[in-house]
């Protein structure tokens, strides 16, 4: 072998690879470095609070919790906070619920999941993965509404009357997207059935906000809500195949 | 024993999709042939554990799939390919490949020397970094074998694996197959015969739900002598175990 | 792409890129390191050295020369690993000559033949195992499967038997002083 700098002419003539050393497992040594990927703050925390990696990273990939996806809730939310600084109705409280079962719908489920089957097959459950967005998705939704509504000055009862029937209404939602398997029909199940919530309260108390404020309906709300998850749960419970 | 079937059936509504199949597997690569509509896919499906049976026993790895811990423990051991597989368009390869290795429970620190492996296994060691929604069908699906591969799994199941792949590709999937049938049981569901041939140590052939042979390739090749239809040995002992089980 | 396009692409974080590198130049840079260090290290040093040229791609100037710079920095890395590995792996002279430099580093420097003898006597009387496993690894730099075979023992035992002499000369050798500071061969 020579030394010195000159090594251009040089290298080329240095004899075949070492029989012993195996170049295909060095590569994958360097491979690993070079291609792995960092996980970022919010996965970091995440893991640490559910205690499963795998977990954190399906939270964090969430497609209603992308950056877009908040972005467009915030916009929603601004434009009630507007509008009801404009008219005086409470619109934010009345917004909020549909805009987070549209989120939730769109949490999980085979018509968001490319990867459903097979999501079906894996060591953390579906059913962690959809209860762990669903959780997620509606707390953020309720901290940017609570926000957004107290930011529009609405009285306290209807700044947080709200989180009772938005909670009837992401069941609703929830469970429509899980039985028919498509988030659509779970967005439109969850806005329909708060639009016809809305209007029943104006129709018995005269009131767009009745359905909101009236404590009449909590414990049905509640009742409706748990009888929304039962449903999830017995549908989720028995992987459904298709022939 | 990997895999223990015991008259597994499997009903849709009023039609029967598995009608009582009876299988052992230990390792080894075995081939799953059978044409549409045979039920291979359900099949396919119980032993991954995304589908329960209606009826009939059923162990894997050692375990009861019933219950939520051993299915957990069945799980992380297991490969998965499904017949159709989608893809997160935004992820990388190594992006998707790493996402199924998380949710397999895969312990973090080994995750990215597992996920290297898997993707230069499959021959996408130059797009390790390039986005899923880039890429050519063939890509795709051996993509999609190597999440099957990355834990390296005792169980692996393959639903029609080499679509999409070119015949130089199905070479290096063969030998791939080979090499993790010395310590798993590989199942591969195919249409494709030579397929078959080339990989496995013994082929099931299924027919509306049924098993109607279970052997070497070189005895499903002895059914077919004397059969008239099919191009290959191997086509001809299938179309022969066919016709006698329609008969 | 001829090799400094790829260094550049490497420095643009193109994987690709040191993926082509490395078939172009890892064969080359292992039967080089083989030269001067044992089968078992030439590996972990060989992914060392391209995991630093990954991080430090940015600071290559083209000159036509990226061998000489791949070689530069392997040999940086192969003396760390030395340098880990205490005393008495410093002893193979071979990294040294491969290109004609003396060290000047006091880490690189090799401890006279009289502190080895002492040294050795820890493995061991002439015949044991240690002494020989030693022997044929380090002096006759003969691979683990030719030393497996000479032994007639299994592999596995050959490397645990190697690491367990690597341990016992390093004790022996750090009861001593530090000798020659600064002194070269």
């Amino acid at each position: 072998m020579t030394g010195g700098d000159d090594l251009t002419g040089g290298y080329r003539g240095a004899g075949p690879v070492p029989g012993d050393v195996d170049l295909d497992r060095v590569w994958l040594g360097v491979a690993a470095q070079v291609w792995r990927r960092q996980p970022g703050p919010a996965e970091r925390a995440a893991t640490r609070l559910l205690r499963s990696p795998g977990l954190a990273r399906a939270l964090v990939t969430t497609p209603s919790l992308l950056l877009g996806w908040v972005i467009a809730t915030v916009v929603i939310l601004l434009t009630g906070v507007g509008v009801t600084l404009g008219t005086g109705t409470p619109w934010v409280a009345l917004l909020a619920p549909g805009v987070a079962a549209a989120g939730i719908a769109y949490a999980y489920g085979p018509g968001i999941d490319p990867a459903w089957e097979l999501s079906q097959s894996m060591a953390v459950s579906d059913r962690m993965v959809l209860l762990v967005r669903a959780l997620a998705v509606f707390g953020l939704n309720a901290a940017l509404g609570l926000a957004a509504s107290a930011a529009s000055g609405a009285a306290a009862a209807v700044t947080f009357g709200w989180l009772v029937p938005m909670t009837a209404v992401c069941a609703l939602a929830l469970a429509a997207a899980t039985v028919t398997r498509s988030p659509n029909v779970g967005v439109a199940a969850g806005s329909a059935g708060w639009v016809i919530a809305i209007l029943a309260g104006q129709a018995a108390e005269g009131r767009f906000t009745a359905a909101i404020t009236d404590s009449l309906f909590v414990l049905p709300y509640l009742a409706f809500a748990a009888g929304c998850a039962a449903v999830v749960l017995f549908a989720t419970r028995i992987p459904r195949g298709t022939p | 024993m990997n895999v223990e079937l015991t008259g597994l059936t499997r009903k849709f509504g009023r039609t029967q999709a598995v009608a009582g199949v009876t299988l052992e597997a230990g390792p080894g690569v075995f081939g799953l042939l059978g044409p549409n509509g045979a039920g291979k896919t359900s099949l396919l499906r119980m032993m991954a554990t995304v589908l329960p049976p209606t009826s009939g026993t059923l162990r894997l790895l050692g375990r009861d799939p019933g219950g939520y811990g051993p299915r957990r423990e069945i799980r992380r051991r297991l490969g998965y390919l499904p017949q159709t597989l989608g893809y997160y368009p935004g992820f990388t390869v190594y992006d998707f490949v790493e996402y199924f290795a998380l949710l397999k429970d895969m312990p973090p620190g080994q995750v990215p020397r597992a996920v290297a492996t898997a993707i230069e296994q499959v021959g996408l060691g130059d797009k390790a970094r390039v986005k899923l929604r880039t890429l050519s069908g063939g890509m795709l699906r051996r993509a999609g074998i190597a999440q099957a591969i990355v834990n390296r799994p005792e169980l692996l199941l393959l639903d029609e694996p080499t679509a999409g792949l070119d015949p130089e590709q199905r070479v290096a999937f063969r030998a791939l197959l080979r090499e993790f049938g010395q310590r798993a049981t590989v199942v591969v569901s195919t249409h494709l015969v030579e397929d078959v041939a080339a990989a496995c140590s013994e082929v099931s052939l299924m027919d509306s739900g049924r098993l109607v042979f279970h052997g070497t390739p070189g005895e499903l090749i002895a059914r077919g002598e004397g059969h008239g239809v099919g191009d290959a040995p191997l086509e001809r002992g299938y179309s022969a175990v066919l016709a006698a089980a329609r008969s | 792409m001829d090799d400094d396009a790829l260094i550049a692409a490497v420095a643009r974080r193109d994987d690709t890129a040191l993926r082509e590198l490395f078939s172009r130049h890892a064969p080359w840079l292992a039967a080089r390191l083989r030269g001067v260090l044992p089968a078992a290290e030439v590996e972990d040093v060989l992914q060392e050295t391209f995991l630093a040229v990954w991080r430090g791609a940015g600071g290559y100037r083209p000159q036509g020369s990226a061998g000489g710079w791949l070689w530069g920095i392997a040999r940086r890395q192969a003396a760390l690993w030395l340098r880990r590995r205490g005393p008495a792996e410093l002893l193979l002279p071979a990294l040294l000559a491969a290109d004609g430099r003396h060290p000047g580093d006091p880490a690189e420097a090799a401890l006279s033949r009289a502190e080895l003898a002492r040294a050795l006597s820890a493995l061991g009387p002439e015949d044991s195992p240690a002494r020989e496993t030693w022997r044929l690894m380090y002096v006759e730099d003969k691979s683990v499967a030719e030393v497996a075979a000479l032994m007639g023992v299994p592999a596995g035992t050959v490397k645990s038997r190697a690491h367990r002499a690597r341990r016992l000369m390093r004790a022996a050798l750090r009861h001593r002083e530090p000798v020659q500071e600064g002194g070269g061969r």
